[in-house]
């Protein structure tokens, strides 16, 4: 279901209400002169996982401080759930939040710092007890683990123990700003994994923040791309990809290459052997794949190959760019 | 660097300890087991006894002792009580107001210990609480120095955390700002108890007849009745109970 009209994108993937989920309506935010986030618009399905992906800078974090209500909007309207919680102090607003930095609390111990939420709350001991045990074991905390400070456990483990303390409470919304950024990478697909597991498992409306276009096709369920403070697309990750509404998205998501004539096609969608003819001009071995840059009649184009077949600079090269893989972007790039 | 240089660099230190604090601390010790002067001079040399630590033990100075440290506790109670609140204002600040608002908090410190004090006297009424609040008043400017640099250490997101797992601005302190600040709210409280214990411009000057202090009876033991192995022996147990008070300050684990 493509999302219609700049500023005011839905989307969905699972049939819900439009009171679920959230809902931001015209917000706007800025520092001083400085406008971070521009009359946004999104709605966030309930149940659904949310990537917003942009460059820093883009106002992602700001948007989140927002849903968060770390920052209250100068404009517009935020709703969790079809709750109105634009100046709803964070602490009413019952959103868990992990940090790219974790922000554990380094005086307690992991067992402590998921049974915060609860704590204040004043739930009862036993069941917080069993909450938090519960939610230890679901994100694969050992017992030998468990009464140890956040110091103490490797950056893997103060993830888990920071995505655990945001689901104790019960989060109406989980958000992630940026969780997997200080992990290395085996560990970050180790961990995306997890992200899904445990979202699948709990159920809980997610959004992640994040500026690495792999994690957000990859974890996602719907993909929001943001520059310059605004949303240009929200949708399901492959229909973001394929066609991508503006120049930017296009870009944003991976290599593209972008014609003359306002369209665009992926360089895997470029098959080796064809009518048309060009000459290579750079080679790049990616493992997987290679990448051949070539110059066909003063257009410079890139096409994803098996590494089979080997090229060097100079060569020629026949390819074809098929009809059905060649996408017409429809609108241009806002100004910033 | 050789490997003297440590050594070399620490002996301006050493040098300046060694004969302003530790030589003198040798010979207060040694008058403090000597016979008082019979005549003239400030004690009999050559002689050793123990009276001057037995007289310690009288009701005299028991109560001073007592009084001591009930009026240390109180002052660091306000140096506290004071300084706290305000090195959480001035955390909240914006950075760049930051470094001003301590400066303006140090200002009163450049006016030195006497002119404050005869400031405070013309200001307050003598008595036991003019006492207190005027060691207090010379102290919390280095409480909240030592208070705002432990706060600026601590992470502004933990705070943020804190708020967003459902804590009120109130919990967010008692649980999370409170015992991060902890240690310095400990170094703060044993400075308060230090200068307490040493208190003597305070009670002499603010206090009445009945704020006696152990730094006031060594006062009075030198200058006015010229027992001055008396006055070292009391000096000697000022600075043992010094020592006991930050001991105990140690002891105390975070809340």
């Amino acid at each position: 279901m493509p999302a219609t009209g700049t500023n005011s994108p839905t989307a969905g993937t699972a049939p819900s209400s439009a009171a679920d989920g959230v809902r931001l309506a015209g917000v706007s935010f800025a520092y001083g002169p400085a406008a971070v986030v521009r009359d946004l618009s999104l709605a966030v399905p309930a149940d659904a996982f949310c990537a917003l992906l942009g460059p820093s800078g883009c106002g992602k974090t700001t948007l989140l401080k927002m849903i968060a209500g770390e920052l209250v909007p100068q404009a517009g309207r935020v709703s969790v759930n079809g709750r109105d919680v634009t100046a709803t102090p964070p602490e009413a607003r019952n959103i868990g939040t992990v940090y790219q930095s974790y922000a554990l609390f380094p005086h307690l111990t992991a067992w402590k710092n998921v049974a915060f939420g609860l704590e204040v709350r004043g739930v009862p001991k036993a069941t917080v007890a069993e909450r938090v045990e519960a939610l230890l074991h679901r994100v694969r905390l050992t017992r030998d683990e468990w009464h140890r400070r956040p110091a103490q456990l490797s950056g893997g483990q103060q993830q888990r123990v920071a995505v655990a303390r945001a689901l104790a409470f019960g989060p109406d919304l989980l958000l992630l700003d940026e969780p997997l950024a200080n992990l290395d990478r085996q560990l970050r697909e180790e961990m995306r994994v997890e992200l899904r597991r445990v979202h699948a498992e709990s159920g809980t409306t997610t959004i992640l923040v994040t500026h690495d276009q792999e994690e957000a096709l990859a974890a996602a369920d719907l993909i929001g791309v943001m520059y310059a403070g605004r949303l240009l697309q929200l949708g399901p990750p492959r229909e973001v990809y394929d066609r991508p509404r503006t120049p930017f998205v296009a870009r944003f998501l991976g290599d593209a290459n972008l014609l003359p004539d306002g369209t665009m096609i992926r360089p895997e969608a470029i098959p080796v052997g064809g009518p048309r003819q060009g000459t290579v001009t750079r080679v790049t071995f990616h493992g997987g794949f290679q990448a051949v840059e070539f110059d066909a009649d003063g257009q410079p184009l890139k096409l994803h190959t098996s590494t089979q077949q080997r090229w060097t600079v100079g060569d020629p090269i026949r390819f074809v760019l098929p009809e059905s893989a060649v996408w017409a972007i429809p609108e241009a790039d806002p100004t910033p | 660097m050789t490997r003297s240089a440590p050594l070399l660099l620490s002996a301006p230190a050493v040098a300046l300890l060694g004969g302003f604090v530790l030589a003198p601390l040798v010979l207060l010790v040694r008058v403090s087991l000597c016979e008082p002067a019979a005549g003239r001079g400030f004690y009999t040399p050559d002689t050793f006894t123990l009276q001057n630590y037995a007289r310690l033990f009288d009701p005299h100075h028991r109560s001073i002792v007592a009084f001591t440290v009930g009026f240390a506790l109180a002052v660091a109670a306000v140096s506290l009580l004071v300084g706290y609140p305000l090195a959480l204002f001035i955390r909240g600040r914006a950075d760049r107001w930051q470094p001003l608002a301590v400066g303006l908090v140090l200002i009163p410190k450049t006016a030195g210990t006497l002119a404050a004090v005869f400031g405070l006297q013309r200001l307050l009424p003598r008595g036991l609480v003019s006492a207190a609040l005027t060691e207090a008043y010379l102290i919390v400017p280095y409480a909240v120095l030592v208070l705002v640099v432990q706060l600026r250490a601590i992470d502004p997101t933990l705070t943020a955390a804190a708020r967003g797992l459902g804590a009120s601005r109130w919990q967010a302190f008692r649980r999370v700002t409170l015992p991060l600040s902890w240690p310095g709210v400990i170094l703060a409280g044993e400075l308060g108890l230090a200068w307490g214990i040493g208190a003597m411009a305070g009670p002499l000057f603010l206090g009445g007849p009945a704020e006696m202090t152990l730094a006031v009876e060594v006062q009075r033991q030198a200058f006015e009745y010229g027992r001055w192995p008396q006055a070292a022996a009391d000096a000697v147990a000022l600075a043992v109970l010094a020592l006991l008070a930050l001991a105990a300050a140690r002891l105390r684990r975070s809340p």
